[in-house]
């Protein structure tokens, strides 16, 4: 057993002496800034909701023709301040002082059907941000004028609170920290299996007492023990910052277990390429395609591990097994194909 | 014993190469340049044709492409944020759910309110009413299911309905422009209207939101990303094998070998280029011209990895860096067009604008591509310097081979000239860095970002000033504190030069006259910043030169004095 914590021992040295690690954890600590940074910048741009929040309400409508009509509800209904106007000159004349940011035109004697206008700003930003905003009241404006056609429309009650930030942190965020130290673990066993090969130290190795399965298996385990503790320290980071996770454990075993699957492969493609650039390649390939079939087979680990997290009642560890099964059968394959490295 | 033969024959097959190669290079002797550089990239066709000629390995690319292809067709319309997080329970006559977000249990009442209330379910379909819970899980669950029924009522009414009395709603956009306002708007009555009516349905009209184009607009740049893997390798690959030994003692310039080594990668790109605006309805040459300079920048950069790069684990790592950094520099800007006008920044922008048949003008179009062909720029004359065996070979620690790096780039010309001149070059760089740190910062507290900011923003310039000055004198170009000081000038001036320029830039993109005026109304407001940004970088070269004090130490005491600095200006105090 020995030779075989030493390739242990010596992969994980060579990491954390050449500071590599530092580099990959940064890569994970600016992919979870950014996309954090670009939802909330998203937010803040495109939905309505957080636009209302922030400086929404000063938002003024300016409203020609009738007052009554129930438009004008709605707008004010949505936290739009409305001022209503005589004619369409009048209300230009205060666009233009900057009394009112839009106009709605709405014509007389509107029963079923209605053509109305709405005057926007030149300023694509100002005039994107307003379309977002009276975006809700329009379509309750014609939701009722469906009714008035005599078409029911179903499900028009509906509240709920604004879940893009839940489903993003549960779908994304928590899915992505946990799986992008798998994908290192691929890439590290890579490197490490074909760099042997390349700078002819293969044969030196074995001959410690060795075996090449050993050898393998020893790097497989260095990348995979890396990410364990990657998984480990996020997991903590994200229950500091107040986000509740549940069954850390099992994710924490799955989060392992899909580091073993993409290790296991990568090990496959180095042992039958024997190059580092083809591997890579292939490797990354292969990740891209396994993605999309597990997802498209419902049997994704992305979704396993958001289920685990927000507690879900039909998720247990039997979930995560399936996934063992699958590490053990791909294990089971590299056992009986890896003399071929030394061909 | 197989291997030995197998390693025998590799010895052979890398003589041949080598024979060949040499050949090749007294053929090239009595050539001209181009001719050199065509020679050059068909030699690196020729290698990558190797490595991927016979055997399985171009059927499984193939069929990995395909598999590939073929699940992104699929995926394209289920995927969505939240898969599979809310469940839900139905019964009754409830229009069927099929939504990656949603999955269903089909309950009868009594039991679908057991399991609501046990919270195995998160809300509850029966008929046209929906049952939830108070808290948030159940409410989120609301929210995305009132998102989906809105859309499945939309395709019912359509289909069930009359057009006029489904869709009995019409909105007529116009655009006023405020220029014309004095005069005629009040008298003539007619607006002055900015662009012809826009007339949309709402419910069928989403406000315009960019993500599909940005979408699009990545397709784009994925195979520049992945055919870099391969003109990474490339040098990396002459590298072990030694082989860029005989090629550098042939006649042809670094120069030509860096530009024939990447001539295949340049025309591949362009050529998906073509195809991808082809197959996604895109204006040809207008993509090009928007592509190439970002295809020059990722390729700039991807020439420098393995320069640097000492083992392999080394060049996947950084390369990821990278990676990540360029994505994340195209792409978040890119998500506010229209927004913003600072969405300019990226060069993905330009083409959500072509998407959308929007117009922009060469003002626009310089805003991102300048920086980027100047960073390309860049890389290439570095490269070119870069590109020697001593350097290639060496294995030092990472900082140490870029100092050398800087030294080599700087030391061919007179320090007058270099020093300012490299001051002025890296500010694209250094712009790009200070994008990259906003992302990390807005991570922090509210409070903290405007500190964090100028703290690191200071340290940045801090860098980029001394780094030169600090790499000629540990190579004994730069001896005389006289010097070290003319040269910590010059240095400011570079930076102040570029910094104005690229300022310029950008403000006539963002147009805010009040900021412009206030920033080159005077001249003594020039003067103020130069004498600062010597006195900072004075600092810092005379303390690591001079008084042998760590590098690190004097980049810190420069920074703190810069940082004092742009606080005392952001409070008002000239």
């Amino acid at each position: 057993m020995t030779p075989f914590w030493a390739v242990v021992k010596k992969e994980l040295g060579s990491v954390l002496r050449d500071r590599t690690i530092i580099i990959a954890i940064l890569i994970q600590l600016f992919i979870a800034s950014f996309s954090s940074a670009l939802l909330l910048g998203m937010l803040s741009m495109y939905d309505s909701d957080t636009i209302m929040k922030f400086g929404g309400a000063q938002i003024k409508i300016g409203m020609v023709g009738a007052v009554d009509n129930p438009l004008t509800l709605f707008v004010t209904q949505r936290g739009l301040q409305v001022v209503p106007f005589d004619t369409l000159a009048n209300a230009e004349t205060a666009f233009f002082q900057g009394a009112v940011n839009a106009i709605v035109v709405i014509p007389p004697n509107v029963r079923d059907t209605a053509e109305i206008k709405l005057y926007l700003p030149d300023s694509e930003a100002v005039s994107s941000l307003i379309r977002m905003v009276i975006q809700e009241p329009l379509k309750q404006y014609e939701n009722y004028l469906r009714t008035q056609n005599g078409i029911e429309v179903r499900y028009t009650d509906l509240k709920g609170k604004p879940s893009i930030s839940f489903e993003f942190i549960y779908s994304v965020l928590i899915p992505m920290l946990m799986f992008f130290p798998a994908f290192v673990a691929g890439s590290m066993s890579i490197d490490s299996i074909t760099e042997e090969v390349e700078n002819n130290t293969l044969q030196t190795l074995l001959s410690a007492p060795l075996t090449i399965n050993g050898m393998i298996g020893a790097k497989i385990v260095a990348a995979v023990a890396l990410s364990a503790l990657q998984c480990a320290a996020w997991l903590a980071l994200l229950q500091l910052n107040g986000i509740a996770i549940q069954h850390t454990t099992w994710i924490l075993l799955l989060a392992v277990i899909v580091a073993g699957i993409t290790s296991t492969s990568a090990a496959l493609g180095a042992v039958l390429l024997k190059d580092r650039e083809r591997s890579q390649f292939i490797y990354s390939l292969i990740l891209l395609a396994g993605a999309a079939i597990s997802t498209l087979l419902d049997v994704s680990p992305i979704k396993t591990l958001s289920r685990l997290a927000i507690g879900d009642h039909y998720t247990s560890g039997w979930d995560v097994a399936v996934f063992a099964v699958f590490l053990a059968a791909l294990y089971f394959l590299l056992l009986k194909t890896s003399r071929r490295l030394m061909v | 014993m197989l291997f030995f033969t197998r390693s025998n024959f590799l010895v052979v097959g890398d003589c041949v190469v080598g024979k060949v190669t040499l050949l090749a290079m007294t053929w090239m002797r009595a050539q001209n340049p181009m001719k050199q550089i065509l020679v050059i990239a068909w030699r690196e066709v020729t290698r990558l044709r190797k490595r991927f000629g016979g055997g399985a390995s171009p059927i499984a690319v193939v069929l990995l492409l395909v598999v590939l292809g073929l699940s992104a067709f699929a995926l394209r319309d289920t995927v969505s944020l939240g898969s599979g997080l809310y469940r839900v329970g139905v019964s009754g006559d409830v229009p069927a759910i099929q939504d990656s977000r949603f999955s269903v249990v089909a309950v009868d009442l009594y039991q679908g309110k057991t399991l609501l209330e046990q919270q195995s379910i998160d809300v509850l379909i029966d008929g046209a009413q929906v049952i939830s819970r108070a808290d948030d899980r159940s409410q989120y669950a609301v929210k995305a299911l009132k998102q989906y029924m809105e859309k499945q009522e939309l395709v019912r009414i359509g289909s069930s309905f009359p057009q006029d009395a489904a869709f009995p709603l019409r909105v007529g956009i116009n655009y006023l422009k405020p220029d014309q306002a004095s005069g005629e708007a009040g008298a003539g009555g007619e607006a002055p209207i900015a662009k012809p009516e826009e007339i949309i349905i709402p419910s069928l009209t989403p406000p315009p939101a960019p993500f599909t184009q940005v979408l699009v607009a990545l397709l784009y740049i994925m195979p520049i990303t992945f055919i870099s893997i391969f003109f990474t390798s490339s040098f990396m690959d002459e590298k072990i094998n030694r082989r860029l030994t005989i090629l550098l003692s042939a006649p042809v310039t670094p120069f030509q070998i860096i530009l024939g080594k990447m001539l295949p990668y340049a025309i591949f790109a362009l050529a998906t280029t073509a195809l991808i605006a082809v197959l996604t309805g895109g204006n040809v040459p207008l993509a090009l011209a928007i592509f190439a300079p970002t295809t020059l920048f990722i390729f700039a950069i991807y020439l420098l990895v393995p320069l640097f790069y000492r083992t392999f684990k080394d060049t996947t790592f950084i390369a990821m860096l990278v990676t990540t950094l360029t994505t994340a520099y195209l792409v978040f800007p890119a998500m506010f067009t229209n927004t913003s006008d600072l969405a300019y920044i990226s060069p993905l922008t330009l083409a959500v604008k072509m998407y959308r048949n929007e117009p922009f003008g060469w003002r626009e179009y310089l805003f991102p591509s300048l920086p980027m062909s100047a960073i390309f720029g860049f890389a290439m004359f570095a490269g070119t310097r870069l590109l020697n065996e001593e350097f290639l070979m060496g294995y030092r620690p990472i900082t140490r081979k870029i100092i050398d790096a800087i030294y080599l780039i700087m030391a061919h010309v007179q320090p007058y000239l270099s020093v300012p001149l490299w001051s002025l070059f890296v500010i694209p760089s250094v712009y790009m860095v200070q994008v990259v740190l906003l992302a990390f910062a807005t991570n922090l507290p509210l409070g903290m970002i405007l500190g964090v900011m100028l703290i690191t923003s200071a340290f940045v310039e801090e860098v980029v000033k001394s780094v030169g000055i600090v790499a000629l004198a540990e190579h004994g170009k730069v001896t005389s504190v006289r010097d070290v000081l003319v040269l910590s000038f010059l240095s400011g001036l570079g930076f102040l030069v570029g910094e104005k320029i690229l300022l310029l830039l950008s403000l006539s993109i963002v147009s805010q006259a009040p900021v412009s005026g206030a920033l080159f109304g005077a001249g003594v407001f020039l003067l103020i910043p130069l004498v600062a940004h010597f006195v900072f970088t004075a600092i810092v070269t005379l303390l690591k030169t001079k008084l042998k004090v760590p590098y690190l130490l004097a980049l810190i005491v420069g920074t703190v004095a810069h940082f004092i600095y742009n606080w005392y200006l952001m409070r008002g105090g000239l």
